[in-house]
């Protein structure tokens, strides 16, 4: 079986057509925008605040674009005409990844603009980013094989929208408590205190331990991603 | 005749219901055939048909090749149009075969094939603005794009428009010059006659063949030898049918049509059918007079209700009733002849 271009582009662009008119996906997707609005007006945004919009774009535009992507077309009943295409999985979950990556790429570059973020090493948060958004991908997959309707995925969404995106929030709240000592091991604390840590110019090692941490998890939920999608075909229910 | 594919049914429970059972169906290259069977017998042939995985049960022999269903050889050379397909109901009627003209690659182009269901017009109309005739009509414009050896249609004239199932029946017949061959399931006699030039009916007793106009000279003979009964001395000219150990007499006018499926005949009045004991022969006879005529070979039809005389094809034609259901009556190539003959016409 051969990979082809041309199959994963018809996915892609139908994909990208029929989610562009979706007028509930747009409003979820502008989230993290309007937050950017909202937190850029100030003069100075603290660290926290960058990566609290980065977080929820991820989560917001990543991962729910890809879940909805792949639960509308259960939905709608065009997965089994997809499946029984010459198109493999891989092509299919490509077309839709490129989707759901791209319009995560442009909030975040919109959001950079609008809140005036600076890191001293554009590299190393950009990578720590990359990670952050192949993991974001790889959940909203994972949301997509379990759920049936658009309506589900994005009321499963919701916690993740919460947590692993607007989680750090309430870390100040949670000062002190157990959760919190938990939590902190969550991808988005991670991200946040890689470029915490980037800033100050922290040891390569505490700098490689978060990056280890980011890319440990994205490991962990491609796996049961795959081992989801081994145990329930994605046509039948 | 080139044999295309078998579809062979393998039992997975011995003495379970007719979806269940062992057959196996011969369709040769570019021929069309139908099967007559319940709805819960047909969704179960679908799912097992559309299954994916190891448990694939249905065997289509292809150019000498087998390959078992749920496999991909399969899925390249059937193609399906179900009842539950679902669109892509923000796209564009052009975005929406476009995708599908990308995603097997085809050759096809895409003005040829919405010109084939006649969506060439309507290209630019959002999909979720189409009727569901229209939306049937993309379903197998899309599949053009496939372009599949067998093509299983599932319900083909299910709630569409006159139009539409003129439309259809034409790209069908297109389709089937090219070698294309058809297997359509459906629990409705009519369009099973329509769809296929044989038509098997699945019932509890397995799968028969359902005899047409094709099969029909060499019995009509014995038939006819026994209708030498002695005359009445009076004449009587009610139509009695039984229904639990009653028996109901119909007056001749208000019979629609008599259908014969299972070695019975069926009276069909406003709207409910009842089982009569008399054979469609004896029948024949006995209403000819009222201006009934057998239409087919397994329909009489009372001529007075008939509203309009539809031609699909050349060869394809059916009659519609002005009942309230308005029922649609096969009418065969050869009766349609004696049907003009009647009629005046030429």
């Amino acid at each position: 079986m051969t990979f082809s271009m041309q199959r994963m582009y018809a996915i892609f662009v139908k994909d990208l057509k029929e989610l562009s008119k979706n007028t509930f996906v747009l409003t979820t997707i502008i989230m993290p925008v309007v937050l950017a609005l909202f937190f850029g007006r100030g003069d100075a945004v603290p660290l926290e605040v960058h990566f609290l919009v980065f977080n929820t774009a991820f989560a917001a535009v990543a991962a729910y674009i890809q879940s909805v992507a792949i639960a509308e077309e259960k939905e709608k009943n065009t997965l089994r005409g997809l499946m029984m295409s010459p198109a493999t999985t891989v092509e299919i979950l490509t077309g839709k990844s490129i989707v759901s990556m791209g319009m995560t790429v442009l909030t975040i570059v919109l959001c950079i603009r609008l809140l005036g973020f600076e890191t001293a090493n554009w590299l190393l948060v950009g990578a720590g980013m990359a990670v952050s958004l192949v993991l974001f991908t790889a959940i909203g997959t994972l949301i997509g094989l379990l759920t049936r309707t658009l309506m589900e995925a994005s009321v499963v969404i919701t916690p993740f929208i919460f947590i692993l995106g607007m989680g750090t929030i309430f870390a100040e709240m949670l000062q002190g408590n157990v959760i919190l000592t938990v939590a902190e091991y969550l991808p988005n604390f991670q991200l946040e205190y890689l470029a915490a840590a980037v800033e100050s110019g922290a040891a390569t090692g505490e700098i490689a331990g978060h990056f280890a941490l980011l890319l440990g998890w994205t490991a962990a939920v491609i796996a049961a991603t795959a081992l989801v999608y081994r145990k329930r075909e994605m046509g039948s229910e | 005749m080139e044999l295309l594919s078998v579809i062979k049914l393998a039992a997975d429970r011995p003495g379970a219901d007719p979806g269940h059972g062992e057959f196996t169906i011969e369709m040769g290259k570019g021929t069309r055939t139908a099967v007559h069977l319940y709805p819960e017998v047909r969704q179960k042939m679908i799912t097992r048909l559309t299954g994916r995985g190891k448990k694939g049960s249905f065997i289509l022999t292809a150019d000498g090749k087998d390959c078992r269903s749920g496999s991909r050889t399969f899925f390249e050379k059937t193609g399906f149009l179900l009842l539950q397909d679902g669109h892509y109901e923000n796209l564009s009627v052009k975005d929406h075969l476009l995708y599908f003209r990308r995603l097997y690659s085809s050759a096809l182009g895409l003005e040829d094939a919405a010109g084939l269901v006649q969506l060439d017009r309507s290209l630019s109309v959002k999909v979720r603005d189409l009727t569901h005739s229209e939306k049937l009509r993309l379903r197998f414009g899309t599949l053009l794009f496939q372009a599949p050896a067998l093509f299983i249609l599932e319900e083909p004239d299910q709630n569409i428009d006159l139009e539409t199932k003129r439309i259809l029946v034409h790209a069908i017949e297109v389709l089937q010059k090219r070698g294309k061959t058809f297997l359509t399931l459906t629990g409705n006699m009519e369009s099973a006659f329509t769809f296929g030039e044989r038509v098997y009916r699945l019932s509890d007793r397995g799968l028969v063949q359902v005899i047409t106009e094709s099969a029909r000279s060499s019995d009509d003979q014995t038939e006819e030898s026994a209708e030498t009964a002695a005359e009445p001395d009076f004449q009587f000219n009610k139509i009695p049918a039984k229904v639990n150990e009653k028996i109901l007499l119909f007056d001749p006018p208000d019979i629609d049509y008599i259908e014969s499926h299972d070695g019975q005949s069926h009276i069909y009045s406003q709207g409910e059918s009842y089982p009569c004991v008399f054979t469609l022969t004896e029948l024949e006879d006995k209403l000819r007079t009222f201006g009934f005529f057998r239409c087919h070979r397994s329909y009489i039809v009372n001529l007075q209700k008939v509203s309009q005389v539809i031609t699909w094809t050349r060869n394809s034609y059916s009659l519609r009733l002005e009942n309230r259901s308005k029922s649609e009556i096969p009418l065969s190539k050869n009766k349609m002849a004696d049907l003009k003959a009647m009629l005046g016409l030429k």
